[in-house]
């Protein structure tokens, strides 16, 4: 009798139980359906976005800074009660510039994470691997920090790049080597990705075909040693200019090894590749050796010296420029272990202004927070964003490129040196006016409007 | 032409450096039976500490040397430590363990030094050599890497064609029971390979430093390649390792020149079928007996 008792009350226990779970799983279903009708990520007090960027790995260096560059903002915005009462949560993965992790991390975090954006996601192979993923999960893939052409595409309304195109880069570039260096051999090298690709696109808008002598590439999985027989063939085929797609490494890769064979001919690098804190140390280490002089080692700086380059906005070394204090200020309160360790560079600079934009775009979306909302605000008002940038943001609901123009500017050893904890010690002079042209075939023509200055708001409490 | 001798002077150039890492893979296989996949980044290594002591103000030349000697010490301590207690298991478990070795060593060097690309000073200047009116492909830099390898080389063949050590060493790995019975003492001598191939391996990281982006994975490419070098020389011979390294060195400078340098590792892999399906046994090893 007690048995059979207690087995009857085992039973009522485990339809207790069951139904005690089929309520909560019911409660579940349904508070998940009630959270997809309201964005995910949003609350009435906070909005969490996310990013994958390379924290380890052959990208790490200088890239590593942007993210928690963009946090050091976010924390000045949270600490003024966030935009339209919403905290900005920030959520950087690390995804090593592996395409595969990219695509692990990004599914992280928007299933489990569940981000309202993806925003400043970094590297062109690795965010093209998941620009189909996130558009097909309505996740905007904003401001993603590369210049390839691939971002604005009517396929992926979701996505947008920031800083210029590199084909508008090599257009700017191109049209200042015809017009500074007419008559003279030009050789390509380039790396073999859209990278490179895009970039060539653009030099070839620009200057005639038969100018052109040599074209040399480089696969960069395979980069490890000096770039010899490119510039043994670049050198062989007369080029007196050589225009370079290049990453920081291959950069000093390259001037290496046709400094041993007397090659000196006049540089033009793409604005990532001629990153001085970067490359210059490479550089410099070359004419040491065993017992140099401190003399010899500052020779090296000749190998810099004289490249010609672009930038979009202004240099740290330019320290009289009111945004480089504004961010140097920021930095320093709001990130100051990473300002201690690498100071303002072009990394974090890129980071702050990159954040500010996004912030932008958020107030520009208004108190009712959609996806729909936040991408149609960009393509509304992106235009008058205000930016550290030369020139405008190009955001329209056809053109999702950020800034499609940059000043080309010639690199100095002769500049102020070491304004920055890392120790900048080339600086550089405008050589052209402000830039504008589009990754079409429009003309490269001179920017006549206005600078922004950084807000009051910014430069008031930062 | 002159395209064709600069790409031959690089191919010289580069060869001359995986002929020193393929030596020092040949060094342990000889001795112990296995591929050490950590010997690029053990000489990884102990340019960083090269580089933190040439940083503290010791000279070049004092650091050169002891940096040889810590890559002595590194090599012996790994065959102890790491190699040893796995002897008589599996043949892979070695392997095996140099794989995370290698893993190891580039991790704790990222976290130390920090992922950064840096510069390395080389021990001459890198300028090109003159003839004449014309600058050549060939740097003071470059005569010192060949002169360093061929010592290295010359001072191995004779270890062990023209010594008594050399000769236990040659005993022992070709047969360590009989040469224990006979008296030889087989553990130390293993070791000693280690150590050996251990200043081969830190000769060849402060070798590349200079003309590289030296940085925690700086050898990983270079070592692909010497184990190439290594395997077309038939993997127990030096003389092999060398004139594979130099094959190797060259080949890959020809492919990139011109046929594009996307395809320097797969000429590589080429070169390593054809020479395999040419000869098996490498050129440089005698074909082995057949078990009946």
């Amino acid at each position: 009798m007690s048995y059979r008792k207690s087995t009857s009350g085992w039973r009522w226990t485990r339809a207790l139980v069951a139904g005690a779970m089929g309520i909560t799983l019911a409660t579940t279903v349904l508070s998940a359906t009630a959270g997809a009708a309201s964005t995910p990520g949003v609350t009435s007090s906070s909005v969490n976005i996310g990013a994958t960027v390379p924290l380890t790995g052959p990208a790490a260096p200088g890239y590593s800074e942007i993210a928690p560059a963009m946090g050091a903002l976010f924390s000045w915005v949270n600490a003024h009660g966030g935009v339209n009462g919403r905290k900005i949560n920030y959520t950087y993965l690390d995804d090593g510039y592996n395409p595969a992790n990219t695509a692990t991390q990004t599914r992280k975090l928007v299933l489990q994470d569940n981000i309202f954006a993806d925003v400043g996601s970094l590297g062109t192979p690795t965010q093209a691997a998941v620009q189909g993923f996130l558009n097909s999960q309505k996740v905007p893939q904003l401001f993603i920090e590369s210049g390839c052409n691939c971002w604005s595409n009517s396929k992926f309304p979701g996505s947008s790049g920031w800083q210029p195109p590199y084909t508008v880069e090599g257009k700017i570039l191109g049209a200042y080597i015809k017009s500074s260096f007419a008559g003279k051999k030009v050789g390509y090298l380039f790396q073999a990705d859209e990278f490179g690709q895009d970039f060539v696109k653009g030099l070839d808008q620009e200057l005639p075909a038969a100018s052109v002598v040599s074209r040399q590439n480089y696969d960069v999985a395979t980069l490890a040693g000096p770039l010899s027989n490119q510039m043994a063939a670049l050198k062989a085929a007369g080029a007196q200019v050589v225009a370079m797609a290049t990453i920081p490494a291959a950069t000093a890769l390259a001037m290496l090894p046709a400094a041993v064979i007397g090659y000196s001919p006049q540089y033009v690098v793409s604005n990532v590749g001629a990153d001085a804190p970067t490359v210059g140390p490479l550089l410099s280490a070359f004419a040491q050796k065993g017992g140099a002089t401190a003399a010899q080692v500052a020779a090296v700086g000749g190998l810099l010296n004289g490249v010609i380059t672009d930038a979009y906005f202004s240099p740290e070394s330019n320290v009289s420029n009111p945004w480089v204090q504004v961010e140097k200020k920021l930095l320093a309160k709001y990130a100051p272990s990473l300002y201690a360790k690498s100071g303002l560079d072009g990394n974090t600079q890129y980071g702050i202004a990159l954040a500010y934009t996004f912030v932008q775009a958020l107030q520009a979306a208004g108190k009712n927070l959609t996806r729909a909302g936040l991408l149609a605000a960009i393509a509304k008002s992106g235009k008058s964003f205000v930016t550290p940038g030369f020139v405008p943001l190009s955001y329209s609901s056809s053109v999702h490129y950020g800034f499609q123009g940059a000043e080309v500017i010639k690199l100095s050893s002769t500049a102020p040196p070491a304004v920055t904890p890392s120790g900048s010690w080339i600086g550089g002079t405008a050589v052209s006016p402000v830039e504008v042209t589009n990754v079409g075939s429009g003309p490269v023509k001179k920017y006549t409007g206005k600078i922004s200055a950084p807000p009051k708001s910014l430069s008031k409490s930062a | 032409m002159s395209l064709f001798f600069n790409y031959t002077l690089n191919g010289i150039s580069n060869g001359m450096i995986y002929s020193a890492l393929a030596l020092a893979l040949v060094l342990i296989f000889r001795a112990t039976k296995i591929i050490n996949f950590a010997q690029g980044a053990a000489g990884m290594m102990t340019t960083f500490i090269a580089s933190s002591l040439l940083a503290h103000g010791v000279s070049y030349w004092w650091a050169f040397v002891l940096v040889l000697a810590i890559g002595f010490a590194f090599g012996a301590m790994t065959e102890r430590i790491l190699i040893r207690p796995l002897q008589g298991k599996s043949e892979l478990n070695p392997v095996i363990v140099t794989i995370g070795l290698l893993v190891v060593l580039e991790g704790v060097a990222g976290a130390i030094y920090g992922n950064a690309s840096r510069g390395f000073p080389a021990a001459y200047s890198q300028s090109g050599l003159t003839f004449g009116h014309s600058r050549i492909a060939f740097s003071h830099f470059d005569v010192f890497i060949l002169v360093a390898v061929l010592v290295l080389m010359i001072a191995i063949l004779i270890l062990f064609r023209a010594t008594t050590l050399g000769l236990r060493m040659r005993a022992s790995a070709f047969a360590g029971e009989i040469s224990r019975l006979l008296g030889v003492r087989v553990g130390i001598l293993l070791t000693l390979g280690w150590g050996l191939a251990g200043i081969a391996g830190s000769l060849t990281g402060l070798l590349v430093a200079p003309t590289s982006s030296f940085g925690p994975y700086y050898m990983d490419l270079v070592l692909v390649y010497a184990f190439t070098g290594a395997v077309i020389g038939g993997l127990e011979s030096p003389v092999g390792a060398l004139i594979g390294g130099l094959v190797t060195g060259l080949c890959i400078s020809y492919v990139g020149g011109y046929l594009g340098s996307g395809l320097e590792p797969m000429g590589a892999l080429v070169l390593l079928m054809v020479a395999l399906m040419a000869r098996p046994e490498g050129l440089f090893s005698r074909p082995a007996a057949r078990r009946v």
